[in-house]
């Protein structure tokens, strides 16, 4: 697996994740931008789903692909943009080679990460990326 | 005081203090499935998730500011540096290191800071919050 990564070209597109984005919405959260009322009258769909939560969905890609190295050497710097995502939403994460800098530890690999719903709509997007020995 | 007053008084450099969380069978499970995590990998090597913790930074942010009651992740930048072993305790320490306006809007930038148990460092978080109200 890490010897075809080592491979990789920039523009490559790495394996894509969805999932049927879900949050439980609890009416006595500390956080009402996670309710329904709340949120409309925000202007959102309705109640948010947490950011932590559709970063994990991106970061579930990256360990797919990248393997234990993401424990040890992954970062990920995203903006959350757009309506963001209510539960129902099919989100996708999507990741793309951009550049691949070597560093004393191996080979970083930079990717451009995003995360769309069913509309393809971008969610998440920001950049990712983590070292291969 | 309202909200524009409430995000006025938090001062830059706020201790967001120190929660300590056990990573025991029952907390992992709860949140992996929260999130739908299915790639086994980590689980099998005696490994939480990764980012599995970083729900906890928000619940943070809203123990340190009572009166704040609705927030919006804008921005997101984590480090993995080490993975958090299954049954071990971990430790979170949290800073507001910034805010400023921008297009009518408040934001609150913390740094976060994981550490096991001998104080190593696990993951290292900054992030940028819509301070709503």
């Amino acid at each position: 697996m890490e010897r075809a990564i080592k491979k990789i070209k920039i523009g490559t597109e790495i394996p894509s994740l969805t999932k049927t984005a879900y949050m439980p919405i609890d009416p006595n959260t500390r956080n009402v931008i996670h309710t329904d009322d709340y949120a409309r009258d925000f202007g959102m769909r309705g109640a948010l789903i947490g950011g932590s939560t559709l970063l994990s969905y991106v970061v579930e890609m990256l360990y797919n692909y990248f393997g234990d190295n993401w424990l040890y050497h992954g970062k990920i710097k995203v903006s959350f943009i757009g309506g963001g995502a209510v539960n129902g939403d099919v989100v996708t994460a999507h990741g793309q080679v951009s550049a691949v800098e070597p560093e004393e530890a191996g080979d970083r690999i930079i990717l451009d990460v995003w995360l769309e719903n069913q509309g393809k709509d971008k969610v998440v997007i920001g950049e990712a990326s983590c070292i291969l020995p | 005081m309202g909200g524009q007053e409430n995000y006025e008084a938090i001062p830059i450099g706020m201790d967001l203090g120190t929660l300590e969380m056990t990573l025991d069978e029952e907390t992992v499970r709860n949140r992996t499935e929260l999130v739908q995590w299915q790639a086994k990998g980590p689980a099998e090597k005696g490994f939480a998730p990764p980012g599995f913790t970083i729900s906890q930074h928000a619940r943070m942010k809203f123990e340190a500011l009572p009166e704040m009651r609705a927030s919006i992740w804008a921005k997101s930048e984590q480090e993995f540096l080490k993975p958090m072993k299954l049954g071990s305790k971990i430790f979170i320490r949290g800073r507001v290191v910034d805010k400023y306006v921008k297009r009518g809007r408040n934001y609150m930038v913390t740094d976060l800071e994981t550490t096991d148990e001998t104080g190593e460092v696990l993951l290292r978080s900054r992030e940028t919050a819509v301070y709503v109200e």
